[in-house]
């Protein structure tokens, strides 16, 4: 009997990580839930400033979400991805690949890769050889086009967006 | 009558010291500037032959000259990551970009740097560096491009020279600047300390707008531009303490109000673009 209670304990622990692996966040506006990514889609529902969802996929411009006001397709920059408690994650993650120090703030030796600050800037001298061997990698227009061609990417005509106000 | 001899006479003026100095600075800006530029070349061979002009009007040339030497300063403290297939993958990427820009003709380089900094640099005249850092936080190749686009934003708007410009810094004109290969004294001069120029803010103006040409370049190049949002909101996340995030966050906005104007700069025009993340062909640092 003990045993089946561990065991229903075990699953209720793993129920729960499933739930938190789920992406979350918040409205930044008032903003309609649509049935389709797309904004003349149906209106499934209306986001209120603050309003929580979970985040299950990207597509494009639109998120697809679960919340209280409904389910359905979000327009991203009207979310702010992630909480509080999650940021710390985030940012521990982040900062697992992107950060030569320690918790102490020593440098890590072994890595032999500092941040970059103002002095080191300031006194980098200039060094001929790596920008020889940077500019050696030039892509030309024409294999640029060959490249975007493989990936099957095509070019198309878009206007600036207005300057910030 | 006599009013429009003088307008004329003003006019006929002001076209003679467009032509002279490559930018209209009036009489007396002009002169102080002449002074002050052969004050600090005084001991220069050759400089009193400079003309003084505004960046703005800077020549090709010129432009590259400045970039060259701040990016041979910038490499100086940051070398290459030692990877040739990623350096050839990032250059395909970002010339593809620059290929929609209005300066398609620049001699466009595109690198990866080591550091473990989150940040990524652009110099005049078409250098673009990514931090590794950076670089291995990216998920897909779109954003990549939308990272190096928002770059290729301040080269093609001209914000350094601007910079350079605000400063009081004046060009030192001709062509010989330009023929100089290499290392070159006078345009360090012009540029301060080694690359320190690379740790001064632009103006806020300038990061929106090099986002908003991020969204477009990223869009006409037919990459997914919300990739690009993505790299913004996930690196709004990182802790404002965070050593990776500190010049970053020291010379640009903080990410939230990015997105914020990005948000109303997009509107809806957005909203049906389907662009492509390639996440398959996405080049990975092997860590």
């Amino acid at each position: 009997m003990r045993f089946f209670k561990i065991l229903a304990m075990l699953f209720c622990l793993l129920a729960m990580q499933q739930v938190a692996a789920v992406e979350t966040g918040s409205a930044l506006k008032t903003e309609a839930i649509k049935k389709e990514p797309f904004s003349d889609a149906k209106t499934m529902g209306t986001l209120s400033l603050g309003d929580r969802v979970n985040i299950f996929k990207k597509e494009g411009g639109w998120l697809n979400v679960k919340s209280a006001k409904g389910n359905g397709w979000v327009r991203m920059l009207s979310i702010r991805r992630g909480d509080a408690k999650k940021e710390k994650n985030l940012a521990d993650s982040f900062k697992g690949l992107a950060s030569g120090r320690s918790g102490t703030g020593k440098v890590v030796a072994t890595t032999g890769i500092r941040g970059l600050n103002d002095e080191e800037l300031k006194s980098a001298k200039f060094d001929a050889g790596e920008l020889k061997q940077a500019e050696s990698y030039l892509t030309t227009r024409a294999e640029a086009q060959s490249f975007a061609d493989q990936g099957k990417l095509k070019a198309g005509s878009r206007d600036y967006l207005p300057l910030p106000q | 009558m006599k009013s429009i001899y003088l307008v004329i006479f003003i006019l006929v003026q002001s076209i003679v010291s467009t032509t002279v100095f490559g930018f209209d600075f009036g009489d007396e800006l002009g002169k102080a500037l002449k002074e002050n530029v052969q004050k600090k070349l005084g001991d220069n061979p050759g400089a009193t032959a400079n003309v003084v002009s505004g960046l703005i009007g800077t020549s090709q040339e010129e432009e590259i000259a400045i970039g060259k030497q701040i990016a041979g300063n910038l490499l100086g403290a940051s070398p290459l990551v030692k990877d040739d297939k990623l350096q050839k993958y990032v250059n395909n990427v970002g010339r593809w970009l620059a290929n929609q820009s209005e300066r398609p003709d620049l001699p466009w380089h595109f690198a990866v740097i080591e550091s473990k900094d989150i940040n990524a640099f652009a110099a005049p005249g078409g250098y673009v560096f990514v931090t590794r850092g950076l670089y291995q936080a990216l998920p897909n190749e779109a954003a990549l491009a939308g990272v190096l686009a928002h770059e290729i934003g301040h080269v093609i708007r001209k914000h350094h020279l601007k910079i350079l410009q605000q400063s009081s810094w004046v060009d030192l004109g001709g062509q010989a600047l330009a023929r100089q290969v290499g290392n070159n004294e006078k345009v360090q001069q012009l540029i301060g300390s080694g690359a320190e120029i690379m740790s001064r803010s632009l103006d806020k103006n300038a990061e929106f707008e090099a986002d908003g040409i991020a969204i477009v370049l990223s869009t006409r190049a037919g990459y997914d531009p919300f990739s690009f949002v993505e790299v913004l909101q996930n690196i709004g996340h990182i802790a404002n303490d965070d050593n990776s995030v500190a010049m970053l966050f020291k010379t640009h906005p903080h990410p939230d109000v990015r997105l914020e104007k990005l948000s109303i700069a997009m509107a809806s025009d957005f909203d049906s673009v389907k662009g492509l993340t390639l996440d398959n062909r996405f080049y990975r640092i092997k860590p």
